[in-house]
């Protein structure tokens, strides 16, 4: 359905969606090679080398602890995708499964499921994400739980609102005409009419939480030391900030690049998706 | 003989929130009677707000009746519950207005077809496909047309897909919510073509709901003439059609421009004021030229004018 | 009588996603005053891209491809600036849509969006627009003008936007008033009213009215010149009598076959006369007459050239190589 001819064809006609795709390909494919291509283990200390400016050495100079600033970047790579995947998938994931049968069924189900959402929806995001790691203790997967909680109702809300508009549709009621059942409705139906918006707004929600993410391990809720999370990194990086640059500035550069590829790429995955623009 | 669909008084009322939680009522149907029998095609004619399409999905079991009652083939479906409810389903079925928005755009024309076989579970894979190529066939179209997606098509091709689609479990009654009114004519003359044809080779029973009094004509065996909830007038297409009893049926009748016809100037009162719905009495009390007092109290029932020709008005 | 408007020649090719689209071939039209020229075909025959040609605003703006002249009141419309069609479109050209709910703003008044359009287009202050608005809406009869005005479009039924819709688009006495399909949403009886007051607003200011329909009854009751457009062509135009009576081009006469008549005939006797075949994509390209794949008298030349305008008896035109054969 989705011919590779069309992908490429939109990516020839949308520059900053061609941008984005490189972007997010080039983050993830480090990622995945980061054994193969990092010339240092991340977490080895080498005190001698400390704190040296980048070069043909070390790429992007050495931390306080002499470990290579490249490796880590690169292995933060790893962590960052990780953690904005999954809490994307599972949010989208949980929310769907509330949202689709609050809006279906309506009435007083919708109404006790709004209401919780609304409850979550009422802090601020930020805010509740840190309460509740708080709560739970620092670490990298309280934070990513904590964050995907505060997701959730976006595609809550999301998903109930696009099960309402197709609920109407004809193609909907023909199908319960032949006494489909609703969960069947929902599936053959419905979820796929809305997988455009859903994953939109999904690759978006995967810069979104990677960056809350790094946030978090900034402050020091989040990774702790020594993982190599680029938020973790910035955070210890703040003292030597003045005069050894490279520390802070490289883990920001690639925050930059990650956040930004996929919202661009997200701007540009309705154009590809949609299955009435023609070839 | 039996008929093998009645529906006795029926009513619908619609309960509306307004933003500050005050409801209004609105009764689209305020009490309709009707019978088809097997092998017939009843036609329903009427302009917008007369609760055509509420009928249609009252009888299709989308929506249930505030009061009244469905009869089919002697068994009462108003209130029955779903799980009962299904297993009927397959005697009748619908075909819906708009070519665009009646066909899952993310499912091949197989897979639109073969989902009510599925529900019902009946066949094997090989036999419903095997199933799905004979409609096709039925309705004019290739079976090359399994695996293109609905998008790929025009409206009239559409519309004859949503035939196919509504033919699947071979049911006894085929109701047809305006199926032409967003089509091109040279294309709607293709469907009612195939339309006719299908009516004869399968021995099936119509309900055609339409605005369109010529394309009623053309299809049906018997009109109904529906205004805001009530049938006005009742009888064969020919009889309505050609020598109307009820002041409304001859208002519409004036009112189509028909290539030759010289233009009759329409009466300039306008449609001003939403008027107030009448419960009781004559819905069209407002805008009768032969209104009387009585006609805003109960109404008459149907008087036969003629052969099976009933009209519900105090006039005739 | 004066031509208001007077098109020749006229080729439109728009550029989109998939390249470049020819959707009008070689169209010549004139509208003279207090004249109601109807112009007919099915989707995809280009009448409405006609008159947003007429209007400049045609998809993709002024990327598209022109040809031709349109000719208005002596102007030639095709070479103006947009800054300067915009003072011909309100005020010497209107336009009524088929959708009267997406045309007015739901957030204002009719009044407020009256006043709007009579302020723009005329020197006057908002009491006097008001005055006139309530006169405008007085002339399409409606009743109670006082009180529509204060209503919101939401409040009025479609057939009262159609006729708010009217009163705007003849509020600054334009010349040449086009509908599109205004009619095709509305119930049958509002239908009536409505081409009525088409009919008298025309006669009574020589308005020259360009209506178009895909509603062969509509168009024989209120025009009295008929276009029949096929696929971008136009393939006849003759007076309202003659081309729906008596029909020359083997399209009209299939359209008029394939509607269902009152006048009776054995009922399920008949078949309808459908056309073979669909419309041809407007990317294809077809040679001759864009009819001929689907015309059953279609003949070798026909495939192969583009059939030259014909004038018969009465100043009725024809596109038909058929006809230039002196066959019937």
């Amino acid at each position: 359905m989705i011919s590779p001819k069309k992908i490429v064809g939109i990516l020839e006609q949308n520059t900053l969606t061609l941008i984005g795709t490189i972007m997010v390909a080039f983050i993830i494919i480090i990622g995945i090679t980061a054994p193969l291509i990092c010339p240092y283990d991340p977490n080895i200390m080498d005190i001698p080398s400390r704190l040296q400016a980048p070069s043909l050495a070390h790429f992007f100079g050495t931390d306080e602890m002499g470990r290579d600033v490249f490796t880590r970047v690169i292995y933060g790579a790893r962590i960052s995708i990780t953690v904005g995947l999954s809490i994307v998938v599972i949010a989208a994931g949980v929310g769907c499964f509330f949202g689709s049968i609050s809006g279906y069924a309506g009435g007083k189900v919708d109404r006790v499921i709004m209401a919780c959402t609304d409850m979550v929806l009422s802090f601020p995001s930020m805010v509740l994400a840190l309460a509740l790691t708080a709560a739970m203790g620092p670490g990298l997967f309280n934070t990513m739980l904590a964050v995907c909680i505060v997701r959730i109702p976006l595609y809550v809300r999301l998903m109930r609102g696009q099960v309402l508009a197709l609920k109407e549709m004809q193609y909907v009621r023909a199908a319960r005409t032949f006494g489909e059942r609703p969960a069947k409705i929902i599936l053959r139906h419905i979820i796929p009419n809305c997988l455009t918006p859903l994953l939109v707004q999904m690759t978006l929600g995967i810069g979104d939480a990677i960056l809350i993410a790094s946030s978090m391990s900034f402050i020091g809720l989040g990774a702790q030391p020594p993982t190599p999370e680029w938020g973790a990194m910035i955070a210890t990086a703040r003292i030597y900030a003045i005069d050894q640059w490279w520390y802070a500035a490289f883990p920001g550069l690639f925050i930059l690049i990650t956040v930004m590829g996929f919202n661009l790429l997200g701007d540009g995955i309705r154009d590809i998706l949609d299955p009435r623009s023609k070839d | 003989m039996e008929p093998l669909l009645e529906i006795r008084e029926l009513k619908k009322t619609f309960k509306i929130k307004n933003f500050f939680g005050a409801t209004t009522e609105v009764q689209a149907l305020k009490g309709i009677s009707l019978a088809i029998n097997k092998g017939e095609s009843l036609g329903i004619v009427g302009e917008s707000g007369c609760g055509k399409s509420t009928l249609a999905n009252l009888i299709i079991r989308l929506d249930e009746p505030t009061d009244g009652a469905i009869i089919l083939d002697g068994q009462d479906i108003s209130h029955i519950k779903e799980k009962e409810l299904r297993r009927l389903r397959s005697r009748i079925q619908i075909v819906f207005q708009d070519p665009y928005s009646s066909l899952s755009p993310r499912m091949t024309v197989e897979q639109i077809l073969t989902e009510p076989m599925c529900v019902a579970g009946t066949k094997t894979f090989t036999e419903m496909r095997q199933k799905a190529v004979e409609l096709l066939e039925l309705v004019g179209m290739r079976s090359s047309n399994l695996t293109r997606y609905p998008h790929e098509f025009s409206g009239g091709q559409r519309q004859r897909l949503s035939i196919a689609r509504a033919l699947t479990t071979e049911p006894e009654i085929l109701i047809l919510d305006e199926p032409t009114s967003a089509l091109d004519v040279s294309v709607q003359a293709q469907v009612l073509n195939i339309l006719t044809s299908l009516q004869k080779k399968m021995d099936l029973t119509y309900l055609f709901i339409s605005h369109n009094l010529a394309v009623v004509k053309y299809i049906s065996n018997r009109t109904a003439v529906m205004y805001r909830g009530k049938v006005m007038e009742i009888g064969p297409s020919k009889n309505i059609l050609m020598s109307p009893a009820h002041p409304y049926t001859k208002k519409l009748l004036e009112a189509v421009p028909i290539v030759g016809k010289p233009f009759h100037q329409p009466d300039t009162e306008d449609a001003s004021v939403n008027e107030e719905d009448i419960l009781d009495g004559c819905g069209y009390y407002y805008r009768c030229p032969f209104a009387e007092k009585k006609c805003l109290g109960k109404l008459p029932g149907f008087i036969e004018k003629a052969n099976d020709h009933l009209v519900s008005c105090w006039k005739v | 009588m004066e031509n208001i408007l007077s098109i020749k020649n006229l080729s439109v090719s728009l550029s989109g996603k998939r390249g470049i689209v020819p959707i009008l071939h070689n169209i010549s039209l004139e509208v003279e005053a207090g004249h109601i020229l109807g112009i007919v075909g099915e989707s995809g025959s280009g009448k409405s891209m006609t008159a947003f040609a007429i209007t400049q605003l045609l998809p993709g703006g002024r990327k598209s491809i022109v040809d031709g002249s349109i000719s208005f009141c002596g102007q030639d419309l095709t070479k103006k600036t947009e800054t300067e069609m915009t003072k011909f479109r309100g005020k010497e050209i209107a336009m009524i849509f088929q959708e009267p709910m997406t045309c007015l703003n739901p957030v204002f008044t009719i009044g407020r969006q009256m006043k709007d359009v009579i302020m723009t287009h005329q020197k006057k202050n908002a009491r006097e627009a008001t005055k006139q608005a309530e006169k405008m809406l007085e002339q399409v009869h409606i009743r109670d003008a006082g009180r529509v005005l204060k209503c919101y479009p939401y409040e009025l039924s479609g057939g009262m936007r159609q006729r708010v819709m009217i009163a705007i688009a003849l509020s600054c006495s334009p010349k040449l008033l086009i509908a599109d399909e205004p009619t095709t949403a509305l119930d049958v009886t509002i239908q009536a009213q409505i081409i009525f007051l088409i009919k008298e607003a025309c006669k009574a200011t020589g308005t020259g009215v360009i209506f178009i329909s895909h509603d062969l009854g509509v168009v024989s009751q209120l025009c009295d010149t008929i276009a029949v457009m096929y696929s971008g062509q136009i393939v006849e135009v003759g007076s309202a009598a003659d081309v729906l009576t008596h029909p020359h081009h083997p399209y009209t006469k299939a359209l008029l076959a394939s509607i269902p008549s009152f006048t009776t005939r054995e009922d399920g006797d008949d078949k309808l006369s459908a056309i073979p075949g669909m419309v041809p994509d407007p990317l294809e390209h077809i040679p001759g007459c864009r009819f001929a794949p689907r015309c059953s008298y279609a003949m070798d030349i026909c495939h192969n050239q583009v059939p030259p305008p014909q004038i018969c008896a009465n100043g009725h035109s024809l596109h038909c190589h058929l006809q230039r054969e002196g066959e019937n």
